[in-house]
């Protein structure tokens, strides 16, 4: 359970509607790290000997693409020069999920006839898939978390997400979001960390 | 059929009837009931479970001494339906667990049922033998072949009686047809043909073959990137054989005509509800993703269950649901831990009662509602060992949603929501009912006066 989290969370959807709402920026920045981070855990997780719920992938990702729409309403802040950086397109968060679906669809190729099954599967390191190397080395690797979380938005594809829905929370104040040497971007750094570091 | 079969009123009160299943909290995964079906007349009851394995019931045939007790439902058959199998292709494991079981209608002495897991539907044929053949020519008694020479008669074999055997056999395996997860098999009314579905697509079988299917519905994207939606349900219409409904993940219900093409891409009907505005988050999209889908008895209705409500369709009106039903809303504000803990992604079956008045699905804490769709009462009630006492009512329960708790009443902190009520099933003509809570099943009657 997330645990002070309830509280904050129950407080924006009565007040979503409430066009003088206060965006309490702590409240719905950690609402949205956390989100993010559950749910790139769970990306992460669904990885292993079992094929993966493609239901379950497809709503996570889903999810995924809401919270970029709605982390992304700043423009990101000019990148540090870092030469490991240069060209990395691909790691964007959305080619991250999208590296992953792509390896799904890798795993559930329907060219290959299923093997007839007699012996019990094999120990579990010789059976795990392996993720995409794209993928691999967008997780392991150390300068997304030292350049932040932003760095994982360059190159969205905002196309899907252009129109705004009727009713949606007004646009957060600018100074909420992460600003370099900020502490919220250290905190963030540190989640990614976390993550990365698992 | 009893006057009045299934309303809610507040004459019908449930009892405990059975309990099937071990009774011990370490109980294995493998025995973890994942669906349960009654049989076209009542008198049979599966469950398959995620050890792979087929469990039938079969109704006692009623006492004359004991009018007021209903037929009690004792095993009848087991047998392994799936085996866990594993793909070294694609180094994955495909799981053994019994997805769904649906019955065909009788027609001989035998029955028949499919069962399917992830991959591979079965048609398994159960049948009876009391009887067995004896005096053979060329084996002796203990099925030994007989020396030539020693043969001197000849004689016709009799049968003779032997202790009922029920045998379960395959006739028909389904294999290699769905690349993605088989979420749901569906019998048509021709008694032909039926159709399986997985993420992204339907295909139509005729029982006879084998070794082809034809695909109906197929949403896969050229590019998977682009994937937002997936199918989550299917089942064909009661009584005409071209008609089928298939649910998806963004909630949304197609019907479709196979006469109209080959492929049913296109749908004749759409049903989507119009997004709440007021109710919008992060987790709008998988809260209204749909887990069951079920047409009622008549042909008329179809109900959908999705994370918090049921709501019932006119199949002539596509924009609303005439009804819909709040099975568990104080769990709205929770989405957010229900995400975490992935609980958010749980799929609740709904069912219809026989005369499509009263509506049933699962909910958390072993926790199951009906809903009268003729007076608008609805009920709680619960599936656990301590009100297993024989023909003992159940009790109305209460989930206290905020200020100050009740005495019966639970608070919504204190659910556990790891017992959870995903497979019931109401029997065809009666108001009996069997819930699955984890490994047990409860079978529930009505009280009879």
């Amino acid at each position: 359970m997330v645990g002070g989290l309830k509280r904050k969370h129950s407080d924006l959807e009565e007040e979503e509607e409430d066009e003088k709402w206060d965006w309490s920026p702590a409240g719905l920045r950690s609402y949205q790290q956390a989100l993010l981070r559950i749910s790139l855990d769970k990306v992460q997780r669904s990885l292993g000997p079992r094929a993966p719920s493609l239901r379950r992938h497809v709503l996570i990702h889903n999810t995924l693409q809401q919270l970029q729409a709605a982390l992304c309403l700043t423009p990101a802040p000019p990148l540090p020069p870092e030469p490991l950086f240069l060209g990395e397109e691909d790691f964007s968060l959305s080619a991250t999920i999208g590296s992953i679906l792509r390896e799904l669809e890798t795993s559930m190729d329907e060219t290959e006839p299923l093997q007839n099954p007699a012996a019990p599967p094999s120990p579990q390191n010789e059976v795990l898939p392996q993720p995409d190397p794209v993928f691999l080395e967008a997780l392991s690797s150390r300068y997304l978390g030292d350049s932040g979380l932003d760095d994982f938005f360059l190159d969205i594809d905002t196309s899907t997400v252009e129109k705004e829905p009727a009713g949606a929370p007004p646009e957060p104040p600018h100074n909420l979001f992460c600003v370099p040497g900020s502490w919220e971007w250290n905190e963030l750094d540190h989640i990614m960390e976390i993550i990365l570091g698992s | 059929m009893i006057p009045g079969l299934g309303a809610l009123t507040q004459d019908t009160l449930w009892c405990f009837s059975q309990v099937k299943g071990t009774v011990e909290v370490g109980a294995t995964e493998a025995d973890i009931i994942s669906t349960v079906e009654f049989n076209h007349t009542g008198e049979l009851l599966a469950t398959g479970d995620k050890g792979g394995r087929v469990v039938i019931f079969q109704r006692e045939q009623e006492s004359k001494n004991q009018v007021h007790r209903r037929g009690e439902y004792n095993v009848y058959s087991t047998f392994q339906s799936h085996e866990p199998e594993f793909d070294y292709l694609k180094s994955l494991e495909i799981e053994e667990k019994i997805n769904k079981i649906r019955w065909l209608p009788q027609q001989n002495a035998a029955y028949f049922l499919l069962s399917t897991n992830d991959k591979t539907v079965k048609l398994w044929k159960v049948s009876e033998r009391d009887k067995r053949p004896e005096g053979y020519n060329l084996k002796d008694e203990e099925g030994r072949l007989r020396d030539p020479a020693t043969i001197t008669t000849l004689r016709v074999p009799v049968l003779r009686p032997m202790d009922l055997m029920v045998e379960a056999t395959p006739r028909r395996v389904f294999a290699n047809a769905h690349t993605y997860h088989i979420n749901s098999i569906s019998v048509n009314s021709d008694y032909e043909t039926y159709m399986s579905a997985d993420d992204l697509r339907i295909n139509l079988w005729n029982f006879e073959i084998t070794n082809q299917s034809f695909n109906i519905v197929d949403i896969k994207p050229a590019n998977m990137e682009e994937l937002t939606e997936v199918i989550t349900a299917a089942e064909f219409h009661p009584h005409h054989c071209n008609t089928f409904v298939y649910s998806s993940s963004k909630g949304t219900i197609r019907l479709c005509d196979m006469r109209a093409s080959a492929l049913c891409d296109r749908h004749t009907k759409f049903f989507e509800e119009p997004e709440d505005p007021s109710n919008r988050s992060f987790f709008s999209e998988i809260i209204s993703s749909i887990s069951d889908v079920k047409f009622s008895h008549s042909g008329r209705y179809i109900m959908t269950r999705d994370y918090l409500t049921v709501k019932v369709w006119d199949l002539n009106m596509e924009n609303r649901p005439i009804e819909t039903y709040q099975v568990h809303d104080y769990l709205r504000s929770k989405l957010c831990s229900l995400y975490e803990n992935d609980c958010i992604f749980d799929k609740f079956e709904c069912v219809w009662n026989g005369s499509d008045s009263v509506i049933m699905t699962g909910s958390y804490n072993n926790f199951f509602r009906m809903f009268d769709r003729n007076t608008k009462r609805d009920v709680t009630l619960e599936a656990s060992r301590e009100n297993s006492k024989p023909r003992a009512i159940l009790k109305p329960r209460k989930v206290c949603v905020g200020g100050k708790r009740r005495k019966d009443e639970i608070s919504v902190d204190s659910l556990d929501f790891s017992k959870k009520i995903l497979h019931t099933a109401w029997h065809p003509s009666e108001n009996i009912i069997a819930v699955a809570a984890t490994n047990n099943l409860y079978i529930f009657q009505d009280k009879v006066n």
